[in-house]
Parts: structure tokens; C-alpha cells; sequence
């Protein structure tokens, strides 16, 4: 049951209808196993972070609130050549890295999300995957 | 012999090329006509032919597909389904929505033809070099179209691929490429979640033009007859980019079913990533 395993490590849970917000990146394949009418934020500790074609992974570790053993999370998005024109670099988050996580839920309660915004928390840098504007000459 | 005699481009080295088969073939004909093919050669590019390439259009740059004109064109612009394929089509729609979204891109197969041009969401580059145009683009372990314009025809029977076998001309500024010889199951799809395998007849013809200073268009007409009432048009638009990051960066699909790892002798090794439903859950294979 998916409400009930994400309360179960929930920190700053929140719920939101945010249809049409920068949607995750479909470089490889259909993201619409993600629940995109949901948003929920998480804090964790970053795990790795796994920079590769098609899509980059961040995998979070979540202490659940009610304690025990830190959950392990996937939070997927598009490729390294597309952040890369975002801004990113594969040196952007690194394990340890204490982040506050924004996605959209996978829609059979598995641990893991489409990410929609990663906040690093030691720095306030948020990180955010975009195709950009669809227009030429891009700077 | 496979190709019609123009199709070997240089004057010289064709009629060489033509003597030396005769003699080959008549001493060996007693071995199957692959043997002979293996004769054919692409002569080497002249000086003249380099020059020639100038002549062509600036196509240089990368190039981005505009996804939001994917997305209307989805919408306005429905390949004319026969009515048995476009019950499976429907019913995809319903698992999408449903959020069961079908793997049209699964395994790490590349992306194959026509749906790299129709539903890519990664850029590409396009070279020219003598008797070849060359589109190399990011994702799905570096994808690539070879199309032959050297003046060559199809083979009479090429093996089936994901891009198949694609020759083409210049009709002005215009390329013109024609490809068949698709694997039955490379998919016509519309999205990354609906779509049918061609099942074996798929022909695509595109005219691939540039608009104005930067947009790229490519006019295709893509035929089916088991899958299609009628041949469908339809067109799809990419910007250039200049800018140095918008470079194609490497992309092994594969890669992204591993993790970085360490053997017990300390060496930089790869680990296989747990997947449920195409979706990444462990970092950690055990």
C-alpha cells in the first residue's frame, strides 16, 4: 500500500496536486510509472550518485520516522548530457551529501520516484533536471 | 553483381574494379554470389570529392528535437491505424494513463527507425564525408544511421536492422533518404509507451531540410502495409545548438543498469543495479 510505506519514512512528507510542473526528463523511456499529480519532499543522506546514460540516479538513504534501519530510495532523471546543459556535473551531489529530496512517488509504493528538484541542505543549491527552452542558439 | 555499375563512384577505379570481377567471376564460378560481392569496394574520396562537400548545406551544429511539437503532433496527427492495430494502440493509451506504461524502449535496444526521428528526446549531429551522411546521436549506446549517397541502390536482400539499410540524394538542398530492411520487431510508435512492431514491411522515405537559419525539418512518409490503411506524412522539427555543451556526450545504455563498484583486489568494477518494473530499487545487487 503506497500511502501507507511512504508515512512509514516520511520527514517533511508533503502531498501536492502539482500537474504540469518541470516534469522529469523521458530520455530513455516512459516515466508514467511515476505518479506525476503527486509531489512529495523527503530529507536523506545522498548514498551515491549515479551518473550514467540513460538516466541518472540519486540514491537516497531515509531514516523512517518511526526509527529502525535507514530505507534506501531512488530518485531517477534524464541523462548526463541532458544536466549537463542544466548545469549539473557528476561532481553536483556526492555521497554524505545531506539533501531534501522533491519527486513524484512511483505509483506502486516501491521506494523510489521520478525527481523533480534536489536541494543540497549544507548549501541551499538547488538542482534542477531541464530539457531548457525549446528554441535555437541555446547559450 | 550487387550494385548497378554508377553506384561505384570513381571512373577509374570502376572500370578496374569491372575487369578485374569479370576475370574473378569467370574463375570462380562456381562459388555462391556472396562470394563475387565481396569484390565490390568503396573507391577512396578524390580531392574533388572533398571540394564537393562544401557545396552542400550548413547542417553542422547539434541538433534538439522540439518535444513539445512531438507532443501536438501526437495529438493532431494519428497514423492511419487498420482498425485491428489501432485496438492495441488503444488499449496502450489506457495502460499510460494507467500508469503501466509499455516498454516500447526496453533492453537497451536502440531506439531504431522511424522512432528515433519521431519520439527521440536526445539531440544529434549530422556529418558529411564522400558518398555518406552520417547522424550520430546521444542515447541508446550512441545511436547512428549510415545513409549511402553514393549513388548505390539497396541491396537485393540486406540483413534486417534497428535503422535498416538507408541510401539517399540531394534534390537541391533537400536530402532525400529512403530506408527499408527494418527488423520486424522495431517499433512504429507515437510515444515511449504506444506503439506496434512494423512486423516486417515498413518503408520510410524523409526529406530532411533546413528551415530559416537553425530549425531542421524532416518530412517523412512512412509505409506499412500491416500496420497502416494508408502511407502517413508527418513531419518533426529540431532546433541547433551551438553552444559547446550541448556537445553529444558518450551514452552506453547499458551503464546505466550498473553501479559504481570495487572488487576484493581493489579494482574499479561495475555492480548490477536491482530493477522492479524497469525501475531502479537497489544500489546493490545482493
Amino acid at each position: 500500500m503506497k500511502h501507507a510505506s511512504l508515512k512509514g519514512c516520511s520527514l517533511g512528507l508533503m502531498v501536492a496536486a502539482q500537474i504540469g510542473a518541470a516534469s522529469p526528463a523521458l530520455a530513455h523511456h516512459s516515466f508514467a510509472m511515476y505518479e506525476p499529480t503527486k509531489t512529495l519532499t523527503f530529507k536523506g543522506t545522498v548514498k551515491a550518485f549515479q551518473w550514467t546514460n540513460p538516466h541518472v540516479v540519486v540514491w537516497v538513504l531515509v531514516q523512517p520516522e518511526g526509527g529502525g534501519a535507514a530505507e534506501e530510495w531512488s530518485f531517477e532523471t534524464t541523462s548526463p548530457g541532458v544536466l549537463t546543459r542544466a548545469g549539473w556535473t557528476r561532481q553536483s551531489i556526492k555521497a554524505g551529501d545531506r539533501v531534501s529530496v522533491t519527486f513524484s512517488p512511483l505509483r506502486d509504493g516501491s521506494h523510489g520516484g521520478g525527481l523533480n528538484s534536489l536541494t543540497l541542505l549544507d548549501t541551499g543549491q538547488k538542482l534542477v533536471p531541464s530539457f531548457g527552452k525549446e528554441q535555437p542558439g541555446l547559450k | 553483381m550487387r550494385y548497378s555499375s554508377q553506384t561505384m563512384g570513381k571512373k577509374i577505379a570502376r572500370s578496374a574494379l569491372m575487369a578485374a570481377t569479370v576475370t574473378v567471376c569467370a574463375s570462380m564460378a562456381a562459388l555462391p554470389a556472396a562470394a563475387a560481392d565481396q569484390e565490390l569496394i568503396n573507391a577512396a574520396p578524390t580531392a574533388q570529392d572533398w571540394q564537393a562537400l562544401a557545396k552542400l548545406p550548413d547542417w553542422s551544429g547539434v541538433w534538439t528535437p522540439v518535444i513539445s511539437d512531438q507532443v501536438a503532433q501526437e495529438k493532431s496527427n494519428r497514423p492511419p491505424w487498420k482498425p485491428e492495430i489501432a485496438k492495441q494502440i488503444d488499449h496502450m493509451y489506457a495502460e499510460e494513463h494507467a500508469g503501466r506504461p509499455f516498454p516500447i524502449i526496453d533492453h537497451c535496444f536502440p531506439t531504431g527507425m522511424p522512432s528515433w526521428m519521431l519520439i527521440t528526446h536526445n539531440a544529434f549531429e549530422i556529418l558529411f564525408t564522400p558518398g555518406r551522411v552520417t547522424i550520430l546521436g546521444e542515447g541508446d549506446g550512441n545511436r547512428l544511421r549510415r545513409i549511402y549517397t553514393d549513388g548505390r541502390p539497396h541491396p537485393p536482400d540486406p540483413d534486417p536492422s534497428f535503422h535498416g539499410h538507408s541510401i539517399g540524394h540531394w534534390e537541391g538542398d533537400v536530402l532525400v533518404v529512403d530506408t527499408v530492411a527494418l527488423l520486424p520487431q522495431v517499433y512504429l510508435a507515437v510515444n515511449e509507451a504506444v506503439g506496434v512492431p512494423n512486423n516486417g514491411d515498413m518503408h520510410i522515405v524523409e526529406r530532411l531540410h533546413v528551415q530559416g537559419p537553425d530549425t531542421l525539418l524532416d518530412d517523412l512518409e512512412i509505409t506499412s502495409n500491416k500496420l497502416l490503411s494508408q502511407p502517413w506524412r508527418t513531419t518533426r522539427k529540431y532546433y541547433r545548438q551551438r553552444a559547446q555543451k550541448y556537445d553529444i556526450a558518450e551514452g552506453v545504455c547499458t551503464q546505466g543498469s550498473f553501479t559504481e563498484a570495487v572488487d576484493k583486489n581493489g579494482n574499479a568494477t561495475f555492480a548490477p543495479i536491482k530493477f522492479h518494473n524497469g525501475v531502479p530499487v537497489g544500489s546493490e545487487s545482493k
